[in-house]
């Protein structure tokens, strides 16, 4: 389990992560969702003390990563496959990062086997395509057999095989009960593999919620409103679920837009917006859109 | 000395070796200081007559190849560190070990333990070496058993770890491998070495007295200068520096970001 509480990370004056908080509970994928430059990465690298908070803590299965004497039996990380010496061969590579955990070389076999290198062991991993350097990110992170696994975008430069390979993987280590935290910038990708989904959107969480609640949002409803304090409520009473987008903005579930409009109008709040939303994807972009980092121009 | 750090050092070992390129420099270097220095050894018994008692044959036999040798030996102790900035590279190993006291301090004791072997093996061969061309030339040779002489060979293998562990540090302090070898060359070569011609007499005087591997180079010589300092005092010198520079390296690295 991961406990992430009220995390916060400030590069200069721009604030990367802000007040984060939430748990990674295992037996299950978590997808961690955002737009680019969210902050999943810096929030990632903050659980395996590479970046240290401005304020706010982490802990693993109770514990200090920093403080683990054998980090890589209990937790292991694929945070950027591109982190290797190019001039080193793959089995070289993962045998020094095996042997700072007193991991024996003949695990390294193992896991070469398991990512399907095997064939490659003695290559140097500058000549490995993105896929096969994204494997042998995924077979360091698994040397040590840990209970706790982080993936920052794993499916990064994967082609459709090894995307469906990296799904079963996932599932399967699940399955094992142990603890996942996957990151993506696409939603389309983690509705097919999470179980769980933390969004966030500038650092802030945008929602932590079950696969399953998030894709019952179908009839979805995104609405902004002039004062939202007096609608909320009337909006609670009358059955909806409410779920806070960063700006003002706000996902209603159980309700259509002819009955929040109608409410609106009893309470005499002006909708600026009232958007159905269609699409798993349509709600995710709805919830973070105005969290969006970089943004292209209107054509 | 616990296991982890014995597992971080065997870690850093494996690093070392199985980048292509690092023991054949290493065996390079080696084979640059033992000829260049048969080299300067020549050339210097040649004119053993006009440099009369202070001719130091220990000193001559080692200095001359050194002087190339230690470039590189330097610019390997830098791309201990800077190798993984550049490969990003560094992430990982701190991913691996969390604890960066003990990554930096296995790349140090690591690092100095290849250029105290690789080192004593070149100084050795060079003295030895270098003893036979001067008998050749008509002086009289050194032997390991007279005064000085055993400390002054051995005391160049430690010269090669301290300029080593200078390279890792500034390697470490600076995380850029073009800055950083820059930085050991001129702090190991240009300053000590070219400076004292082209500086004021006093300046070039102190420097060639106090400046960290001037003074840790007396610990080669066995005809004693009296405006320089004790081979022991000199070295040690050096050493206080160097500990120094590794201190602000662990510093540094503790409190930074990756």
């Amino acid at each position: 389990m991961i406990r992430i509480d009220r995390l916060t990370k400030r590069f200069g004056d721009r604030t990367a992560v802000d007040g984060l908080t939430f748990t990674v509970e295992p037996g299950r994928v978590t997808g961690f969702l955002g737009p680019n430059g969210a902050g999943k990465s810096t929030t990632m690298r903050m659980v395996l003390g590479l970046d240290k908070p401005n304020s706010g803590s982490v802990t693993i299965n109770g514990r200090d990563y920093v403080g683990m004497t054998r980090p890589m039996r209990e937790v292991g990380a694929l945070l950027n496959a591109h982190a290797v010496h190019d001039r080193r061969t793959a089995r070289n590579h993962l045998l020094c990062l095996a042997q700072t955990n007193g991991i024996p070389g003949r695990r390294v076999d193992e896991v070469l086997e398991l990512v399907g290198l095997e064939s490659v062991a003695h290559k140097r991993a500058g000549s490995f395509s993105l896929g096969m350097g994204q494997r042998l990110g995924i077979a360091a992170a698994l040397l040590g057999d840990p209970q706790v696994l982080l993936f920052d975008e794993p499916v990064n430069g994967l082609d459709p095989e090894g995307i469906k390979w990296i799904r079963e993987l996932m599932r399967g280590l699940a399955g094992e009960n142990r603890t996942l935290l996957v990151s993506s910038h696409l939603m389309s990708e983690m509705a097919q593999t999470a179980d769980h989904l933390v969004i966030i959107g500038k650092g802030k969480l945008i929602a932590d919620i079950g696969i399953g609640e998030f894709l019952r949002q179908g009839s979805n409803v995104l609405v902004r409103a002039d004062d939202q304090d007096r609608l909320v409520p009337r909006l609670v009473e009358a059955g909806g679920s409410i779920q806070q987008g960063t700006d003002g903005s706000f996902i209603v579930t159980g309700l259509d837009t002819r009955q929040i409009g109608k409410i609106a109008l009893d309470v005499g709040v002006v909708l600026t917006e009232l958007t159905p939303q269609r699409s798993l994807e349509q709600a995710y972009m709805g919830l973070t859109r105005d969290s969006v980092e970089f943004q292209a121009g209107a054509a | 000395m616990s296991a982890a750090i014995a597992d971080t050092m065997r870690s850093e070992w494996t690093k070392f070796r199985s980048i292509p390129s690092n023991l054949p420099i290493l065996l390079a270097t080696v084979t640059v200081m033992v000829g260049a220095s048969a080299l300067t050894t020549s050339r210097a018994s040649e004119n053993h007559q006009a440099v009369g008692a202070a001719f130091d044959p220990t000193y001559i036999s080692m200095y001359g190849g050194f002087l190339f040798a230690q470039i590189s030996v330097g610019a390997l102790g830098v791309l201990v560190v800077t190798s993984e900035y550049a490969t990003g590279m560094i992430r990982t190993s701190l991913t691996v070990v969390p604890r960066r006291g003990r990554l930096l301090a296995a790349k140090v004791w690591t690092f100095g333990l290849i250029a105290l072997v690789t080192g004593e093996v070149a100084a050795f061969c060079s003295f030895l070496l270098g003893q036979i061309m001067i008998g050749a030339g008509g002086a009289s040779p050194a032997t390991l058993d007279q005064p000085g002489v055993l400390r002054a060979v051995v005391g160049m293998g430690l010269v090669w770890v301290l300029v080593g562990l200078i390279g890792v540090a500034l390697g470490c302090l600076l995380r850029n491998t073009m800055a950083a070898t820059t930085m050991v060359t001129a702090v190991n070569f240009i300053i000590p070495i070219i400076g004292p011609r082209l500086m004021p007499a006093a300046v070039g005087e102190w420097v060639t007295t106090y400046w960290p591997i001037s003074a840790g180079l007396q610990v080669i010589t066995t005809a004693h200068h009296p405006e320089r300092l004790a081979p022991w005092t000199g070295f040690g010198l050096m050493t206080a520096c160097t500990a120094a520079l590794l201190m602000a390296a662990f510093a540094v690295f503790r409190l930074r970001d990756v």
